[in-house]
């Protein structure tokens, strides 16, 4: 039987009935990558480890919620001894010495962690096109890209490679990706989830979440990835729920926000056609719908190209050639090192916003943007805490339209940076917000977005879940995909 | 912005810019702090800013030593060290 398409509920019902065993799990995987390679999702593989594992879980199986199940993780986390390079050719013979706490926690449940995934470079980008290690081919069409920046790892699920993957969203990039190539992904709450060992772009927004085929697979994962580490000193001590338990909660009475400043009337028609469809789905499963002002909202894109270029500028001066990563050919000074290292070692839009940063902070003008940016910043987060006085959820479309063509945005920048108009503003909130497949568009997949409260993703999933067991738009995959 | 603030803050960066990418790096930059300019048309007069969504004070852990010293695991993923020091280029004549 393939193991191609299947959700981790049903790979581990493979595994318990004695279906597959686990070498044979994780060698269809690797042959899966292999078959596809085209793709360019995978950046790094671990094979040997990873059948090694496999072989041992068949000798000695293991109760972990996750116990053989092949997932990719994000070429952004540290994994002890196997090559970590952030799409960067800065990094690109960096073997970190550890591993990042929640790459940690998911195979202290068990997973394989079969390889690192591609990514625009340094998380920084929304099409995957900015990546050192090429750019990554959207499973629904060859010339479409997957999304950024967790391109690679949502191009793996889409194609059925593995049935989950890391990711992390500092604007979006776990949820536009998720959008564009068809598939399920969550960005919980700030503080979840250990950002201890996540290489840094804008430490006050990035936060990691799991990309999986459905909603359930999500919050198992969730599950395992969200802990309080002492490592990491905005990491979040609050009760863990166990996500898992409402999902199949029916949702008579959710209070469902349509935010009114989101004009819709700009998308393409058959975008806001697939939107309005969910919302009748959601009226048809007993959700109430609401209209919510968030006055404030309209900024936050320029808020967000403030605060994330400022904190990257400020994150990546430890790029300096000294401890590790590149280092340029004969330095005639210590000066030049730093220079010739980080001019040769970035790409073009990651210098793009170190230069914007070190400028929004500079001396003269931090008020003028850097300040004003964070107070903003505050107006977003105040237009959100009174909105949800009066609902459960927040929903938009995830994403304008569907995946985009390679090289279609030109060479405006601000063209792709519009790209996160919707999922940005839960980024400067800090709260939690997800992407599941609702339509498709000339055969490209679409996703919406549903935002909920601070701490609030069970309520989040198991919405998700309703839709997922009452529609099949989660269940349709690429054609042309090689088994 | 011109080409001498931009030269500027890439010497801030450590970043340099050849000649070529200079002119489209300015446009770029001045285009954006345009497009971030918006920001001047909200009312922020009296508004804390906000530079973290948790707004906690970080919880501080005690003063115990909880890492082994791994010196050897560290300089090793250094381009250039000896057995005690990460090396660059002399900086004291």
């Amino acid at each position: 039987m393939s193991i191609q398409y299947k959700s981790i509920a049903e790979l581990k019902t493979m595994l318990n009935n004695n279906e597959i065993s686990n070498a044979e799990l994780i060698k269809e995987t690797f042959s899966l990558v292999k078959s596809n390679a085209e793709i360019n999702a995978f950046i790094t593989l671990n094979d040997e480890e990873s059948i090694n594992k496999a072989n041992k879980l068949d000798d000695c199986p293991s109760s972990g919620s996750l116990a053989g199940i092949p997932i990719a993780q994000k070429d952004l986390f540290c994994t002890k001894d196997l090559k970590t390079t952030c799409g960067s050719n800065m990094l690109s013979n960096f073997i970190p010495p550890y591993s990042a706490t929640v790459v940690k926690n998911l195979e202290n449940a068990g997973c394989i962690s079969i390889g690192k995934t591609n990514m625009d470079e340094f998380a920084m980008g929304s099409s995957n096109e900015t990546s050192f290690y090429g750019k990554v081919q959207n499973p629904w069409g060859k010339n479409l890209v997957p999304g950024g920046s967790s391109g690679g790892a949502a191009a793996a699920v889409a194609a059925g490679i593995v049935p989950a993957a890391s990711g992390t969203d500092t604007g979006g990039s776990i949820r536009q990706p998720a959008s564009l190539c068809g598939v399920t992904g969550i960005k919980p709450t700030y503080g979840r989830i250990s950002r201890w060992g996540m290489i840094a772009f804008a430490s006050s927004l990035d936060q990691a979440g799991p990309i999986a085929r459905t909603a359930e697979d999500c919050a198992t994962l969730l599950n395992e990835m969200c802990s309080h580490d002492e490592k990491d000193t905005t990491s979040l001590n609050e009760d863990i729920p166990d996500f898992t338990e409402n999902l199949n909660s029916p949702i008579n009475g959710l209070k469902i926000g349509i935010v009114k400043e989101f004009d819709l009337s700009k998308l393409d028609n058959e975008v806001v056609k697939v939107f309005e469809e969910s919302k009748k789905h959601y009226e048809s499963l007993g959700a109430e719908f609401i209209e919510i002002s968030l006055p404030n909202i309209s900024l936050s894109v320029p808020t967000y190209y403030v605060v994330a270029p400022a904190e990257c500028s400020s994150n990546l001066s430890r790029f300096d050639g000294v401890k590790f990563g590149k280092r340029c050919e004969s330095p005639k000074n210590l000066e030049e090192l730093y220079i010739k290292t980080r001019s040769e070692g970035f790409g073009d839009e990651v210098k793009r916003r170190i230069l914007i940063g070190s400028y929004v902070l500079s001396a003269g003008f931090y008020d003028a943007y850097y300040k004003k940016a964070q107070q903003v910043r505050r107006l977003i987060k105040n237009d959100f805490d009174s909105a949800f006085k009066s609902v459960d959820i927040i929903m938009s479309p995830t994403t304008r339209g569907p995946a985009f063509e390679v090289g279609s945005k030109g060479d405006d920048p601000i063209q792709m940076y519009l790209e996160d108009l919707f999922t940005i503003p839960a980024n400067l909130a800090g709260l939690p917000a997800m992407s599941i497949p609702n339509g498709i568009i000339d055969n490209k997949p679409i996703g919406l977005q549903l935002i909920g409260n601070f701490l609030d993703e069970s309520r989040l999933l198991q919405a998700a879940h309703n839709f997922q067991i009452s529609t099949d738009w989660h269940l349709k995959t690429p054609t042309g995909i090689k088994s | 912005m011109d080409k001498k603030t931009v030269s500027t803050i890439a010497y801030l960066s450590r970043l340099s810019l050849n000649e070529q990418n200079e002119d489209k790096i300015t446009k770029d930059l001045e285009n954006i702090i345009k497009f971030v300019d918006q920001l001047n048309t909200a009312n922020t007069e009296n508004i804390e800013p906000l530079a973290s969504p948790l707004e906690k004070t970080a919880k501080t852990r005690s003063d115990n030593v909880s890492a082994k010293n791994r010196k050897e695991v560290f300089l090793e993923r250094s381009p250039k060290s000896n057995e005690d020091y990460f090396l660059v280029p002399r900086v004291v004549e």
